[in-house]
């Protein structure tokens, strides 16, 4: 069931007004069951993968929580194994053994590892990563064990997180399902509020956006430099509005029902530095990395070399856990060297750099940067092979051709989107306490936009989109 | 609080009431907005006089024409209507649709026999027209402009989705995504620009690309919705006494093996009764650049080639 479709206004609508009817101690088990329908919805089967893991993090919490101190480890090892055993089997299996074939071809040998027919369950990055987080937290005394088994497979199952995040802590969301949570008015509009502006974004924008990306993207060898160079820039608008949005509408959807979910994007586009980037962008993600491998590996805490190892790492893996493609990987690895290149030319001052420019165009250099890195980036993140985003990097750079567009409006509904977002994200960024249309003390104002946002989906809207791009992962 | 009490008190019973009060007030906005913003999109709409959205609606519910040409943009782009009216003597009118398919050629099909029978359609069936592909559902998108006025292809619409009724409602739906194209197409200057020879739209190009060796057509599975509806695109046609012909027009690249639509569509109309002509592997088109605008279309010169070509087959008429 795709946020962005009829079916999920139905499901929200039934599941939201019943679990406000529902004494509070019970409203967990309707969570559990419609979030179960919800994952469901996709391909039925594969709640059983879940449930099988679901079943070790939960006996593997209160293992870790009783067992003596010299056991524990084995117990978290167990959870871990488990969760990235599914991992493997279900994401990696057959990109592994395909690079194994190449090495055994090199020496004329045949593989004898069958590659496996299956499908990739909805959303199994963000769900594993998340159970693991519970085992982690509770082997390191952060997090008490979870006795209650409804409440954890909930903690697990939560529909509006459940295939594409935010990734959320135990120590952030397991509470907040024995909360009390109020009928109040202006929770619930704020929800809503960012509900709408989450479909305006993949509705209007991303899906927009999509038919063009695509159209070059996935035809490499018939368009020119001009148009790649338009796609990219496209998608580093679809991908921000396509993920952006399904985080809105997940934060929107559990905050109408009271539940408080991590902020996952804070404005990316506007960072300054890849490393300020990086603090905007998939923050869950960032975060979950930062804490779980980035911290344990030694940090910033160790030599410079090792710090620049550690960033490699977390970036490497980072681009694998997006999908089992060595176009992730080099994208992970495009991240983590710019991160690295930022720090070491941080202490670089050239004295001929140290011209006195005004503020806000230094500032509007360095967004631009950021923009141009992270978009170069993103090439290899869309392309569907790696040979596929060399071509397209030789023909961006050699800038031959006219401009693909199938008709005007094409261009012209893209551009609209990409305006209406730069418009409200710099309000955001740069005049948050001037006039505004969605916060304003008028209710006639307020609802008069609301009605405005509407009529843009209706008007501008793309109805046949498609699903998330980070469903996949 | 006792375990089982109902979360809704009373000062949240008033607060719902506001909120259901508001929730109304924003529904009226939006009617009222949908209503002005859709009520216009559909004046200037069915105001156009030339153009891509013109064409549907003069196919649906203006021409007269006794012979119709049916068939994707493999139709509108390769059969010259002037051809068959100085040739047959009858009126023509081509009712090609760039990318829609078997679904919209039926929809608009009913919808001109409610209105009259013509002499003879001629149907393009192209290769993969009964592969299954999501997006010629969503191509009927061409059609919500005449959902609400024509009876006859809300059916087919349907097929979109199951919730196109509930769409439906909203006035501006039918209309969405075609801002810019109802401007354009109203607009002065675009008029003279978007003229059509009777919904022939020619291509005065010459394909410069490779030359391919040889195409290999995939083995794929076919929609049973598609070829139900291509059997009643024939039945409808018989049952209404009109001459019905179906062409596989001309590709410009051999292939090693047949198509499967072509094939299915072939054995189909042959039991029915209904000529088939197969123009894909003729010698006269396949390989012959100069004919073709891209590896797909024919441009005007092979256009006209083709037109005559069909006509060969179909006189005496």
């Amino acid at each position: 069931m795709l946020f962005n479709s009829f079916q999920f206004i139905i499901f929200f609508s039934i599941v939201t007004s019943v679990y406000f009817l529902l004494p509070y101690q019970k409203r967990w088990i309707l969570l559990l069951l419609s979030s179960c329908y919800f994952y469901m919805s996709f391909v039925p089967v594969y709640i059983l993968i879940l449930g099988c893991t679901i079943g070790v993090d939960y006996f593997s919490g209160i293992a870790i929580e009783n067992a003596k101190t010299g056991q524990r480890k084995w117990f978290l090892l167990l959870s871990l194994v488990a969760n990235i055993g599914v991992l493997s089997v279900f994401k990696y299996h057959n990109f592994i053994n395909q690079n194994f074939t190449g090495i055994l071809n090199c020496f004329h040998v045949s593989n004898p590892i069958p590659y496996l027919s299956i499908l990739l369950p909805i959303g199994l990055s963000f769900h594993t990563f998340q159970a693991m987080s519970y085992t982690i937290e509770v082997y390191r005394g952060n997090q008490k064990a979870e006795k209650h088994f409804g409440i954890f497979a909930l903690y697990v199952l939560f529909y509006p997180q459940l295939v594409a995040g935010p990734i959320e802590r135990p120590q952030n969301l397991l509470h907040q399902f024995r909360e009390k949570f109020e009928f109040d008015l202006d929770r619930i509009g704020e929800g809503l509020k960012m509900m709408l502006w989450g479909f305006v974004k993949k509705i209007v924008i991303a899906d927009r956006l999509a038919i063009y990306v695509n159209t070059a993207f996935n035809h490499t060898g018939q368009h020119t430099g001009a148009t790649f160079l338009l796609a990219t820039i496209f998608f580093s608008f679809q991908i921000y509005c396509d993920f952006s949005a399904y985080s809105d509408i997940a934060i929107g959807t559990a905050k109408v029902m009271g539940f408080k979910l991590m902020v996952n994007f804070k404005r990316p586009y506007f960072a300054q530095t890849m490393a300020e980037f990086w603090k905007r962008w998939h923050i869950s993600l960032s975060t979950w990395f930062k804490d779980y491998l980035y911290i344990p590996l030694g940090g910033n805490r160790l030599s410079a070399t090792r710090l620049y190892m550690n960033l490699m790492v977390v970036f490497l893996l980072s681009g694998l856990w997006h999908g089992a493609n060595w176009t992730y990987i080099i994208w992970g690895a495009l991240n983590g060297a710019y991160l690295v290149i930022e720090m070491l030319t941080k202490k670089i001052h050239l004295p001929f750099l140290r011209i006195q420019l005004p503020q806000k165009l230094v500032r509007f250099f360095k967004i631009l940067l950021v923009f141009v890195l992270s978009s170069f980036a993103w090439i290899f993140f869309r392309a569907n092979t790696v040979s596929d985003a060399f071509d397209i990097i030789k023909k961006i750079a050699s800038f031959k051709g006219p401009l693909f567009y199938e008709n005007p409006s094409m261009l012209i509904y893209s551009f609209a989107g990409i305006f209406l977002l730069l418009l409200v994200e710099m309000k955001q960024e740069f005049y948050t306490g001037s006039f505004s249309f969605m916060h304003n003390k008028s209710w006639v104002v307020r609802n008069f936009s609301y009605a405005v946002l509407i009529i843009i989906l209706l008007v501008m809207g793309v109805f046949d989109g498609g699903q998330f791009i980070y469903f996949q992962f | 609080m006792k375990p089982n009490q109902p979360s809704i008190n009373k000062n949240e019973s008033s607060q719902l009431k506001g909120f259901v009060l508001k929730t109304v007030l924003l529904i009226v906005i939006v009617f009222l907005l949908d209503f002005t913003i859709g009520t216009t999109l559909k004046y200037f709409y069915f105001k156009q006089e030339s153009g891509f959205l013109y064409r549907t609606t003069y196919a649906i519910e203006k021409t007269k024409a006794d012979v119709l040409i049916f068939g994707s943009s493999r139709a509108s782009r390769q059969y010259n209507p002037n051809i068959f009216k100085d040739r047959i003597h009858l009126s023509c009118y081509n009712v090609g649709h760039d990318g829609n398919f078997i679904l919209y050629q039926y929809a608009v099909l009913s919808a001109i026999l409610k209105r009259y029978h013509p002499k003879l359609i001629v149907l393009d069936i192209a290769r993969g027209d009964f592969a299954i592909r999501q997006n010629d559902y969503e191509r009927l998108s061409a059609l919500l402009p005449y959902y609400s006025g024509h009876s006859e292809i809300r059916p087919i619409v349907q097929l979109k989705s199951p919730y196109e009724k509930i769409k439906t409602l909203s006035f501006i739906y039918p209309y969405n995504s075609l801002l810019f194209s109802i401007a354009v197409g109203n607009a002065e200057f675009n008029k003279q620009k978007m003229k059509d020879i009777d919904g022939y739209v020619p291509i005065d190009k010459i394909w410069t690309g490779s030359m391919a060796t040889a195409d290999s057509l995939p083995n794929y599975p076919m929609d049973s919705i598609k070829i139900n509806t291509y059997q009643s695109f024939i039945n409808d046609c018989l049952s209404n006494n009109i001459k019905l012909v179906i062409i596989c027009s001309p590709y410009l690249f051999k292939t090693t093996n047949a198509d499967n639509t072509i094939n299915l569509a072939k054995a189909m109309a042959v039991k029915n009764n209904i000529p088939f002509h197969d123009f894909s592997t003729d010698t006269s088109f396949v390989n012959k650049h100069q004919l073709f605008a891209d590896s797909i279309h024919l441009n005007n010169g092979g256009a006209n080639i083709l037109s005559n070509k069909v006509i060969d087959k179909i006189l005496p008429f």
